[in-house]
Formats: C-alpha cells, structure tokens, sequence
C-alpha cells in the first residue's frame, strides 16, 4: 500500500505524514531519510524533523539515492515513510558530476518505490509540490522539474491514498477503498 | 478568526468580501510577516503581533499561497517562504475556518 502526501514548502506536510504514519497500526515504523546534512540549513532543517518525531519511536534509515538499499534493514510487516521525493530526485538527478536525463531518473526512482512497496506494509511518501510560481528556469531546472512533476503523477496513480497538505490541513485527493483496510 | 488562502489572482479577497459580510480584513497578510522579516523580525514576534491585532471583532485574514515553486536561490527568499508557511499553520491551527481559493471559487477545508 502506497500513501503519498503531497505540498508546498512549509506547508506542513511532514508533521502531516508523521502523525499519518504514527497512527497507523504497523509496530514497525521506519524514517527513510533523502537529505544530505551538508549546509547549515538543511541540518536546521534536519534537527527540526528530528524533534518533530522524537518521541514516536521512528528507526532513522539514510539513503540520499538508491533508497531501496533499505529493503534488507526492514521487516516485511513495517511501514516506511519517504522523507522526501524532491530530495532523491534532486540526489539521483545531480549528485554524480553531470546530469542524470530526467527519463531515466523516472524510469529509476519508480522502480526503487516499487521495490520498497512490494517489500513492506505500506510506504508513505511526501513529495513537494515546486511546480506553480510561473517562473521560467534554465534547462537543468526545468529537467529537474520535468522528473519531479513526472513521478509525482506516476506515485499518485499506484498510490491507496493521495492527500495534498495546505497551511497544515490535509485534503485527501484521492481515496480507494485499500486505504486502512 | 477566519483564514483565506490561496495563488495570486485567484480572487480570495472578492470571495472574502462577498461571504464575510460583517468581517473585518486583513488583507495581504503574506507581505506583512515579509515586510517584518525585512525589519528582522522573528517568527514568533510576527506571529504574535498579528494574534494581537486581530485579537478583538471578527477578522478574516487572506494570505497567498507561496510555498509551491521552486526552492529560492536566495537565502532570504527561502526564509521568507518556510517562515510565512509556519505562521499561516499557526494561523490556519487558530482559525474557527479556512477556505482555500481557486478561480475565485472558495472550498472550506477546515
């Protein structure tokens, strides 16, 4: 089972998915970490989300690409939350010298959310909605946003459950009738 | 407290201004924790003056949406854009309703 929680920046998607992901009944809860702790920001970032689950027994996993590595670490009855999509694209897409064609980026990271799908209970993933200041970009940018967009469709097409999360009040987007069955 | 959100141009205030007959406005509330933050200002400061001016009446605040782009280049943009995506949490978490506009068309999602 696949859930995908979907906002802007600082919308509150994370403590949205955190709270989703405590409450469901997994004993196995398990925080799939995409960001790389390299500037100041993003370990302020970092210790931000880290407090924000303190307390909710999560086992932290860091993978900044090839996030389905984490297969063998986790139990089959356990529940993984994605933290977050635009992260690991951005890790797949620019991490190894050039850039990666937003295709095979696609082609790739479907495949790592199907592995860990089919390996575990149910997979939460929040993934960030960049796509509507009207701005025009450079063409690594747009490549960037082309991938993103991309698998954000194709997650929300095999997800259970979609929720799009706006001044930290979840809108559920789509429903099937898997969801917490 | 009543919040409206919403892109730009997407007729939040029309639709504020036709529902909330008797309401108090306060409009552009994004610009204003932006301007604050310019005057360096915290999150919480800017929080709390905007919980006290609208302490008294009913008030509906409109704010637009900023968060859904891409990440700023610059460092102030970022801060901007995360520090005004808290407060309209904090403000969403107070408000009795909230409504979100698109096309002029407002769904209340709280």
């Amino acid at each position: 089972m696949i859930t995908l929680i979907y906002g802007g920046s600082s919308s509150g998607k994370s403590a949205f998915a955190e709270q989703y992901t405590y409450d469901l009944p997994e004993k196995n809860k398990y925080y799939l970490a995409t960001m790389a702790s390299l500037d100041q920001e993003s370990r302020e970032r970092i210790s931000r989300h880290r407090a924000q689950r303190c307390d909710r027994n999560f086992i932290t996993l860091e993978y900044a690409t090839g996030v389905d590595r984490a297969l063998p670490k986790v139990e089959e009855d356990s529940c993984i939350l994605l933290e977050c999509m635009s992260n690991l694209v951005a890790n797949e897409m620019f991490s190894e010298g050039e850039i990666k064609p937003a295709d095979t980026c696609v082609h790739e990271i479907i495949k790592q959310v199907q592995n860990l799908s089919n390996g575990v209970a149910h997979l939460i993933i929040v993934s960030n909605n960049i796509f509507e200041d009207g701005a025009i970009y450079d063409e690594a940018t747009k490549e960037y946003m082309r991938a993103l967009g991309e698998i954000n469709e194709k997650v929300a097409a095999i997800s259970d459950a979609v929720y799009e999360v706006v001044v930290g009040i979840p809108i559920k987007v789509k429903e099937t009738e898997h969801e917490n069955s | 407290m009543i919040l409206v959100v919403g892109g730009s141009y997407q007729g939040k205030t029309e639709f504020a201004r036709s529902n909330f007959v008797n309401a108090k406005f306060f409009n552009q509330t994004h610009l204003f924790i932006r301007k604050r933050l310019e005057e360096g200002r915290s999150q919480s400061e800017i929080l709390e003056e905007l919980l006290e001016a609208t302490k008294d009446g009913n008030w509906v605040l409109i704010a637009d949406e900023i968060g859904n782009g891409v990440v700023p280049i610059d460092s102030f943009e970022r801060k901007y854009r995360d520090i005004a995506g808290r407060i309209l949490i904090e403000i969403a978490s107070r408000s009795t309703e909230v409504y979100r506009v698109v096309l002029g068309i407002g769904q209340r999602i709280k």
